[in-house]
């Protein structure tokens, strides 16, 4: 593994809608070939950074970097090395899934040839190999599988996935997290986000964890804990993941007595 | 019934009416609605047939004005509704209702409740009312009979046109229901020419047509508005059994699901696709693009229904409005705007609101390595290719209903004024998918939902194409005249500038509008 260049460096990332902050003034760095782990609470601004990273939004204020080149929404040769598996999967429901697949594959420049091997493939693989159905009837985990699909199909340096974990079954869950160790070893990277924290824990190499609004409060190595270590912070020792984000977030819910 | 429960949903409707007429757009639509209502009403009082139906009443003709008027408000009414879509919104789908605890009864209640409370039909009551308000002014009549007659009508017109839209949409799913549904519009909107020239040729039709409408709705709120006594009680009670009839088969109809959308299987293998192989036309980078989007056109209902009425509709128009006047050219004028019509109505649903019935999908565009603007573009392309298709046959139609002898220079002008109409209107709704988008249903064959703007941009560029040839004729008749046939070549070519100049102009003020058009067409705005 070479960490030599960096995959993703964002910095000083800022991001408005109207006068809510979503993202406030976000610096990271993302190393070439890390399973990455953006966390946070809901509404801490995930998906915003996302949508920044990847060309969706335009950050209010901040730049980008991705591959060692200067990242806009402009940038098109940037986002031919990039996969994004976005949080509403971005799916044209009238379509079947091949076509839908062959749609992106050739898009992304793949040649005829190649977008047939890679989407029988792909759809043998993530088992959905029903034909006869269009991308609205099928269900949810289906439609996320098929999102994934579409963010790996031209194999990236650089993959996005929001989420991809929730709400796709437990031998999905573990045929992608084989096939996510395997891309990172080929030195490439991949930034997840994910409130799923054991599959986190075992899977990623590195973590940050956000607050409201878009703020960085911690980030770090967490391959200590497969050998019994903790994660550090303000000098306290916590020996799960679950423990340091519940300390960060401050989650604490109050009684429904009457639930 | 679970009133309180009704009664919230309403509110809730309301709230949520009243949270859109808060933001600047929905203003602008209700300032604007407001102001065509308004006109509509100053021209209905201006056409001096108000005048008339006041010395009707003083006559004692009274059932006669109310037989006429109320039919004339049922059809339009119902006809707007299913062809324009008005008031065929639905506040709340069967399927939202079900989160909520209440019994299928209370469902159906709630939302044509709520339906009938759509501004459309208020405003249908209200001209109703205005009749009722003349009768009793004028000539004594009963307010209340008057009010009860006219709610119970609008109830029936309200029924019916639901009720005509749930079959279209559950024949729409069946293989042959595009074509019974295509040939039905067409025969009804030849049928008022057709029944006229009938009863022209046979008096005696006409007293028999008669004594079968006396069955009809507004025959029966004419009677219960104008009689008393025992035909009063006629009157109401043909009305109730219609309204009960339409309830009952409605909601017959309503528990039988709507099929699968037909989705025309490709003959071939998995991979051999139509739409590939005609956007290969398009050269290499766009193909993948243009072939998307075809698909997206040619899988579309509405698209399918409004694509092939362009042709019968066109017949239609050159007919209708090439007898508007007198003079010898006329079905020539006639075809010098309809065929026009031709070149844009087919797509034109999708073309001004690309954007509007591709929902959360519409992400997808950033994320795929070209200028995001290529989205726009090839959509534009993939719909100005699907008009030009109908531009031949429109033309060889129209030589085989020339007037004789064949005057080439008759075929070319109708057909330069399709290549501007086409490229104006595409041009044009670039602009409006970008700046004035909504949020619509791709699985819907009925019902506006394009935004004021776009209605604007469709229904201006119709009427142009239906009248502008007539206003030439009378003021500048040498423009319309085949001697000076080249004369339409100079608004074709503008026609192409402008389309070219939109293509630039909207693709390069793409991204500014992209976080406003996600935000639209993902419902949040
Ligand atoms: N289009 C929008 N307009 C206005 N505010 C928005 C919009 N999208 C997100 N926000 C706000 O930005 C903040 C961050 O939202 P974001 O979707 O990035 O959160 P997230 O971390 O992905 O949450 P989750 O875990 O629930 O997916 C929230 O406060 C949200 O309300
Ligand atoms: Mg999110």
């Amino acid at each position: 593994m070479t960490f030599e260049t960096d995959a993703i460096r964002i910095t000083n990332l800022e991001k408005r809608y109207g006068a809510t902050v979503a993202v406030a003034d976000l610096s990271l760095v993302v190393p070439k070939g890390s399973m990455f782990g953006f966390l946070g609470p809901n509404g801490s601004g995930k998906s915003t950074t996302i949508g920044c990273l990847t060309g969706l939004l335009d950050p209010t204020a901040g730049s980008i970097e991705i591959l060692g080149e200067k990242f806009t929404a402009e940038s098109a040769p940037l986002k031919r090395r990039m996969g994004v598996m976005p949080e509403t999967l971005g799916l044209f429901d009238p379509l079947y899934a091949h076509e839908f697949l062959g749609f992106v594959a050739r898009m992304f420049g793949l040649d005829e040839a190649d977008t047939r091997r890679r989407v029988t493939d792909l759809l043998a693989a993530l088992d959905l190999t029903d034909t006869r159905k269009t991308l609205a009837e099928y269900s949810t985990g289906m439609r996320k599988r098929v999102a994934f699909a579409a963010a790996v199909i031209h194999s990236p340096d650089v993959l996005f996935l929001d989420e991809p974990f929730e709400s796709i079954d437990p031998a999905g869950v573990a045929a992608m997290k084989q096939w996510l160790r395997r891309f990172t070893e080929q030195g490439r990277t991949v930034f997840i986000t994910s409130h799923v924290l054991e599959t986190v824990e075992r899977l990623c190499d590195r973590v940050a964890i956000i607050t409201k609004p878009g703020k960085l409060v911690w980030q770090g190595d967490i391959t200590v804990l497969a050998n019994d270590g903790k994660l550090e912070y303000e000098g306290r020792g916590f020996n799960s993941l679950e423990a340091l984000f519940l300390h960060l977030t401050g989650e604490r819910y109050s009684d429904l007595n009457w639930l | 019934m679970n009133w309180n429960l009704i009664g919230e949903l309403i509110r809730l409707r309301y709230k949520l009416m009243w949270a859109k007429a808060r933001l600047r757009s929905g203003k602008i639509a209700l300032f604007a609605i407001g102001y065509l209502l308004f006109i509509m009403v100053i021209a209905l009082l201006a056409a001096g047939g108000f005048g008339a139906g006041v010395v009707a009443i003083q006559a004692g003709k009274a059932e006669k004005v109310c037989q006429i008027v109320l039919s004339a408000l049922f059809v339009n009414a119902v006809f707007a509704s299913l062809l324009l879509g008005f008031g065929m919104s639905a506040a709340f789908s069967e399927a939202e209702l079900r989160r909520y605890p209440v019994y299928a009864r209370e469902r159906f209640v709630a939302r044509h409740f709520l339906g009938i409370v759509d501004p459309f039909w208020l405003f249908m009551l209200a001209l109703e009312l205005g009749l009722v308000l003349g009768l009793y002014g004028y000539g004594s009549y009963s307010l209340w009979d008057g009010v009860a007659a006219v709610l119970l009508l609008l109830a029936c017109s309200y029924l019916l046109t639901r009720l005509l839209g749930e079959w279209i949409d559950r024949l729409m799913a069946t293989g042959s229901g595009y074509t019974v549904v295509v040939v039905g519009i067409m025969c009804l909107s030849l049928a008022p020419a057709t029944a006229m020239a009938v009863f022209n040729k046979h008096r005696d039709l006409i007293p028999k047509a008669m004594a079968v409408l006396r069955f009809s709705p507004p025959f029966g709120a004419a009677t219960a508005m104008t009689h008393n006594g025992l035909e009063m009680f006629y009157g109401f009670a043909m009305l109730a059994s219609w309204t009960l009839a339409f309830a009952v088969l409605l909601a017959i109809l309503e528990r039988r699901p709507v099929g699968q959308p037909q989705v025309a299987r490709e003959p071939g293998s998995l991979w051999d696709s139509r739409f590939d192989r005609v956007a290969a036309l398009f050269g290499p980078a766009m193909a993948p693009m243009v072939g998307h989007w075809l698909r997206f056109y040619l899988r579309n209902r509405r698209f399918r229904i409004l694509y092939g009425f362009s042709l019968p509709l066109a017949a239609f128009l050159t007919n209708n409005t090439g007898r508007m006047g007198r003079g010898e050219d006329n079905l020539f004028l006639g075809a010098l705007g309809s065929m026009g019509v031709v070149a844009f109505i087919g797509t034109s649903r999708i073309a001004v609101n690309q954007y509007g019935y591709v929902g959360g999908a519409f992400r997808r565009f950033f994320l795929l390595p070209t200028d995001p603007g290529a989205s726009l573009r090839a959509g534009s392309y993939a719909a100005v290719f699907l008009s030009a298709l109908w531009i031949p046959p429109a033309a060889i139609l129209w030589a085989i209903f020339a007037p004789r002898p064949l005057d080439p220079r008759m075929i070319f002008m109708p057909v330069m004024n399709a290549v501007t109409a086409m490229f104006l209107f595409h041009g044009l709704g670039l602009w409006t998918s970008l700046y004035a988008p909504r949020r619509g249903n791709y699985d819907k064959s009925l019902g506006n939902d394009m935004s004021l703007i776009g209605n604007i941009a469709l229904i201006g560029m119709v009427l142009g194409c239906m009248f502008l040839p007539r206003v030439l004729d009378a003021t500048a008749p040498w423009t319309v005249d085949p001697e000076n046939w080249w004369l339409t070549l100079a608004p074709a070519a503008t026609a192409i500038v402008f389309y070219i100049a939109s293509l630039r102009g909207a693709t390069a003020r793409f991204p500014a509008r992209r976080e406003r058009l996600l935000a639209v067409v993902e419902g949040r705005a």
